[in-house]
C-alpha cells in the first residue's frame, strides 16, 4: 500500500485483505500518513487517534491471520464525525462547549463498526453541533473541499466528506437532519446515504432535532455504502426512534440491475429548487443513462417546495432550541456566531406553528408515499449546483436557500446522494435517489447500477495523490 | 416599532435570550423572513389532519 495513493474502496480493501494481499497494519499506516499529510490543507480531522488505530490494526491482523476474520469490514480504517461517541475519546461536536467531554461508552453505531473489526483513525470536523455553518470563531477550523480547498465541503458532516473524497478513509460516519450526509457527499463528489428514519440507531450521537435525525455512511462508492449499512442497520431498543424491522442483504440487491424498475424523475421540482443549468443537464443525463440500462423514466410531481421548507424551518429549529436553550441563555458566547443565531431561531416558533408543521408534514409524507405506488425510486437534485467558495457560504441567521435534501428528512424516506458529473469549474455535481421507507436496498440498487454505467466514482481530486 | 419588531422582542424576552446590539438588525431580518416563510402553516387543515406519531413510516404509513 503506497500512502501516496488514495486508500482503496471498502469493497476493494475487503477483497484484498480476504485474499491476503493487503495488511490491515499497512492500510492503517497509509491512512495515518495521508491524514497527517493532508490535514493542514483540508482540516478534515479534529483528532487523529494514531496509537489506538495502530493497536486495533495489529489486533485485526492477528485475528485475520489466525483464521478469525469477523467479516468484510475487518481491518479497514474509518472515521467518526465528532458528534459520535467513542469510549475514552472526546466528543466535542466541534464546539468549545464540549472541549472536555470524554465519552464513557461507544455510540451504538461505533460499537457495531468496532465489533466488525474496523480501525478508527480519528474524529472528524463538523459544523458545530451538526448545525450552523462553516465558522472561523471556533476551536477548530472548518473542513475544506478536496476538489478545491477554497470551496465549501457542504455540511454538517464536512470532515467526513473531505476525508473520504481525499482518499484518507474508505468510510466515514455522518449524520443527517436536513441533508448533512448528502450535502457533503454531493459537494465532495462521493456517495452518502441517509437511511430511513429509524433504520440506524442514533444512541450515543449528539442530537440536533429528535424527529429528523438520522445516522449513516459516506463512502467513495454506493457499494461501500451498502457494505457499511449492512453492519449499521438494525433495531436498538435503547433508541426510542429505532424501528424493529428485518435487515435485508443490501449487497445482494446491488446485483439485480435496474431493468424493469420505474424511476420517478422530479424535473419540475428541480426547477422550483432553482437548480442551476449544468446541474439540471447532469440530472437529465442521469435519467437517460438509467433509461438505457432498462429502467422506465416517468416524470413525477412532488408537493410544493414551499410547504416542505415551512415544515423543516419550523420543526428543526424548535427541536434544536429545546436542546440548546439553557446554554443559549447562560453562555451564548461559547457558540460560534452562526450556530448561536441559527439555534435562536427556534425561540421564534410558537407552539401552534410547531403542531401545524407536524400536521402538514404528515400530509406531505402521505403525498410522497403515494408516488411510490407508481414508481420504485425518485430522482431529484441533491444540490442546486457545484460547491460555492467557502468564504462566500451563506452564514446569515436565516439562510435564503433551504437545502433540497431536507424534503426527505421531513418525510423520513431513505435518500442517497452520489456524483452525476462535474461542472465547468471541475467541481462535483450530484444526483439524489429516494426510495420507499425502509427500502434502502432498491435505492442502493439504482445508485450502484448508475455508478457502474457512468463511471464518476473512479474520478479522484488531484490532492488525493500525494507528491513523491 | 412595527408589530414584527414588537413580536421579535417579546419572543426574545420570553425565551430569555440576548442579542448583541450589533446583531439586532440581522436577527430581526431573520425573524421577518422566517415568519413570512411560515405563513404557509396558516392554511386551514381538516380536523382529521393530525400529526399522530411522527415520523410514521412503513406499510400503510401516512394514509
Amino acid at each position: 500500500m503506497n500512502p501516496r495513493d488514495p486508500l482503496p474502496t471498502l469493497a476493494e480493501a475487503s477483497r484484498r485483505i480476504a485474499a491476503g494481499e493487503l495488511s490491515p497494519v499497512a492500510l492503517t499506516e497509509a491512512a495515518l500518513a495521508r491524514a497527517a499529510a493532508l490535514n493542514d490543507t483540508l482540516c478534515a480531522f479534529i483528532e487523529i487517534t494514531a496509537e489506538r488505530a495502530r493497536a486495533a490494526a495489529r489486533r485485526a491482523e492477528r485475528e485475520i491471520a489466525g483464521g478469525r476474520r469477523r467479516g468484510p469490514l475487518h481491518g479497514i480504517p474509518y472515521g467518526l464525525k465528532d458528534i459520535y461517541d467513542a469510549a475514552g475519546l472526546r466528543t466535542t461536536a466541534h464546539s468549545r462547549l464540549l472541549l472536555d467531554n470524554v465519552a464513557a461508552a461507544d455510540a451504538a453505531t461505533t460499537a457495531r463498526l468496532e465489533a466488525a473489526g474496523m480501525v478508527l483513525i480519528g474524529k472528524l470536523a463538523t459544523h458545530e453541533f451538526a448545525t450552523g455553518g462553516p465558522a472561523w470563531d471556533l476551536p477548530f477550523p472548518p473542513a475544506r473541499n478536496p476538489w478545491n480547498p477554497a470551496h465549501f465541503t457542504g455540511g454538517s458532516s464536512s470532515g467526513s466528506g473531505a476525508a473520504v473524497a481525499a482518499g484518507i478513509l474508505p468510510l466515514a460516519m455522518g449524520s443527517d437532519t436536513g441533508g448533512s450526509i448528502r450535502l457533503p457527499a454531493a459537494y465532495c463528489g462521493i456517495a452518502g446515504l441517509k437511511p430511513t428514519y429509524g433504520r440506524v440507531s442514533r444512541r450515543g450521537v449528539a442530537p440536533l432535532a429528535y424527529s429528523l435525525d438520522t445516522c449513516g455512511p459516506l463512502a467513495a462508492t454506493v457499494e461501500d455504502c451498502a457494505l457499511a449499512l449492512q453492519v449499521l442497520a438494525g433495531h436498538d431498543p435503547r433508541d426510542p426512534g429505532s424501528a424493529d424491522l428485518p435487515v435485508p442483504d443490501y449487497r445482494a440487491a446491488l446485483r439485480q440491475g435496474v431493468a424493469g424498475l420505474r424511476i420517478g424523475y422530479a424535473r419540475r421540482f428541480n426547477e422550483e429548487a432553482e437548480v442551476e443549468a449544468e446541474q439540471a443537464r447532469a440530472l437529465d443525463a442521469t435519467a437517460q443513462t438509467l433509461a438505457k440500462l432498462g429502467a422506465e423514466i416517468v416524470e413525477v410531481a412532488l408537493p410544493p417546495l414551499a410547504q416542505f421548507n415551512a415544515v423543516m424551518r419550523t420543526i428543526s429549529p424548535s427541536e434544536a432550541f429545546a436542546i440548546h436553550q439553557r446554554d443559549l441563555r447562560e453562555r451564548p458566547e461559547m457558540y460560534a456566531r452562526v450556530t448561536r443565531e441559527r439555534l435562536m431561531l427556534g425561540a421564534f416558533v410558537t407552539g401552534a406553528q410547531y403542531v401545524q408543521a407536524q400536521r402538514l408534514r404528515r400530509i406531505l409524507t402521505a403525498k410522497v408515499e403515494t408516488l411510490f405506488e407508481s414508481c420504485d425510486v425518485l430522482l431529484t437534485a441533491a444540490i442546486p449546483g457545484p460547491p460555492p467558495l467557502l468564504e462566500e457560504t451563506d452564514t446569515t441567521p436565516f439562510r435564503r436557500q433551504q437545502p433540497i435534501t431536507g424534503v426527505f428528512n421531513a418525510t423520513g424516506q431513505p435518500a442517497l446522494a452520489q456524483p452525476c458529473g462535474f461542472a465547468a469549474n471541475g467541481l462535483p455535481l450530484s444526483a439524489q435517489f429516494v426510495g420507499r421507507a425502509f427500502d434502502e436496498a432498491t435505492v442502493l440498487r439504482v445508485g450502484h447500477a448508475y455508478e457502474q454505467a457512468a463511471g464518476w466514482a473512479a474520478k479522484r481530486p488531484a490532492v488525493a495523490t500525494l507528491p513523491e | 416599532m412595527d408589530h414584527d419588531e414588537l413580536d421579535f422582542d417579546a419572543a426574545l424576552r420570553r425565551a430569555r435570550l440576548t442579542v448583541p446590539a450589533e446583531r439586532r438588525a440581522a436577527m430581526l431580518e431573520a425573524y421577518r423572513n422566517m415568519q413570512a416563510m411560515l405563513k404557509v402553516l396558516d392554511d386551514p387543515l381538516a380536523y382529521e389532519d393530525e400529526p399522530a406519531v411522527l415520523p410514521r413510516l412503513g406499510p400503510g404509513a401516512g394514509r
